[in-house]
């Protein structure tokens, strides 16, 4: 456990981030363990060739080929701006245009059916039945009858036959 | 001079390029040990900050915003070119002894060389976030606190990754650390 402490220790020993009192516990415990001794070489071998990774550096005229660039870039904006545009604006027109055509299809308000003859005549506050058993009353049953038929047979929609 | 640069002066963003190119620069090599590759990496960067200015809220230091656009750029690349990476094999490298001491100086030239490679080898095996966070601590030399403010981490975090990533390079090193009778030495 000690070793383990150690080793966390001696890793924020070496950014300088220690407070007094552990660097002194490092320190001693260093002095009298072998194993961390060769951990805190092995760990200073380390960091030091990773600092000493040197790098070539940019290719010559860096800022100058990045101005120029960005030059080019800043031209082709405004293109680039109005193709965006014009793709935003379709993309709005037709989600639009779908939005509404489902709002008119589902909100529409139904068409006034037709009112039958005998729903004309209820409104009126007449009897439906006064020409029917006029009909009757006229002729013998069995043409009464088959005038009935008849001129149910003259109502389109065959849910009021 | 970043106020100007929001404000369209080339001129204020060519000293700001001057002041970060070389950062920029060192942080695309450790990623892909290409100069070329990492000339273009870091000149798109630039580019990508330039258009971003206006998005820059001065709520962090320009430097931690720009290696933050950095290395999002990086990673990108990385992802979309992970066939094209160039990686060191470490049994290539041969025989080496990290600790070893050379008798003369042009030994000590190339064991330097090899000695490089082996742990740039070594660097380039690590997971992805110990990666970064190496090469932003002991590569590129930068604080805790400026590493957290990139990575969005906390302290204790930058802190315990740090560590670990330190431990696993280490692991990944050890056969080549004091070795005995080895030709080459750190």
């Amino acid at each position: 456990m000690d070793c383990e402490k150690a080793e966390r220790l001696l890793l924020g020993a070496f950014d300088g981030r220690l407070k007094a009192g552990e660097m002194i516990w490092l320190q001693d415990h260093i002095k009298g363990c072998p194993a961390c001794q060769k951990t805190e070489q092995e760990y200073r071998v380390i960091l030091s060739h990773l600092k000493k990774v040197d790098t070539p550096g940019p290719l010559p005229y860096f800022k100058e080929r990045l101005l120029a660039k960005l030059q080019e870039e800043e031209k082709a904006l405004p293109v680039l701006f109005w193709q965006r545009w014009a793709t935003k604006a379709l993309a709005f027109s037709l989600t639009a245009f779908i939005l509404i055509g489902a709002g008119f299809l589902v909100f529409r308000t139904p068409e006034p059916q037709e009112t039958s003859q005998v729903e004309a005549l209820l409104l009126r506050d007449e009897n439906p039945f006064t020409e029917t058993t006029n009909i009757l009353e006229a002729k013998g049953p069995d043409n009464g009858n088959m005038m009935l038929i008849f001129s149910s047979m003259e109502e389109k929609d065959s849910a009021r036959r | 001079m970043i106020r100007l640069s929001q404000e369209g002066d080339g001129e204020a963003f060519g000293l700001l390029v001057e002041r970060y190119k070389t950062k920029v620069f060192n942080l695309a090599y450790a990623w892909t040990q290409d100069r070329t590759a990492a000339d273009d990496l870091a000149q798109e960067v630039f580019i990508k900050a330039y258009f971003s200015l206006p998005k820059f809220k001065f709520r962090s230091e320009f430097g931690t915003w720009l290696y933050r656009v950095a290395l999002n750029h990086i990673k990108d690349y990385l992802r979309k070119n992970k066939n094209k990476m160039k990686e060191i094999s470490l049994e290539v490298l041969g025989e080496i002894d990290l600790t070893a001491e050379n008798v003369s100086s042009r030994q000590e030239e190339q064991a330097g060389e090899r000695r490089k490679a082996l742990v740039q080898a070594a660097l380039q095996r690590l997971p992805e976030k110990h990666r970064t966070i190496l090469t932003l601590r002991d590569m590129q030399g930068l604080s805790y606190e400026e590493i957290a403010g990139i990575l969005g981490l906390s302290h204790g975090t930058v802190d315990s990754r740090l560590f670990r990533a330190r431990q696993k390079l280490r692991e990944k090193l050890a056969p080549y650390l004091g070795r005995e009778g080895g030709e080459y030495g750190l």
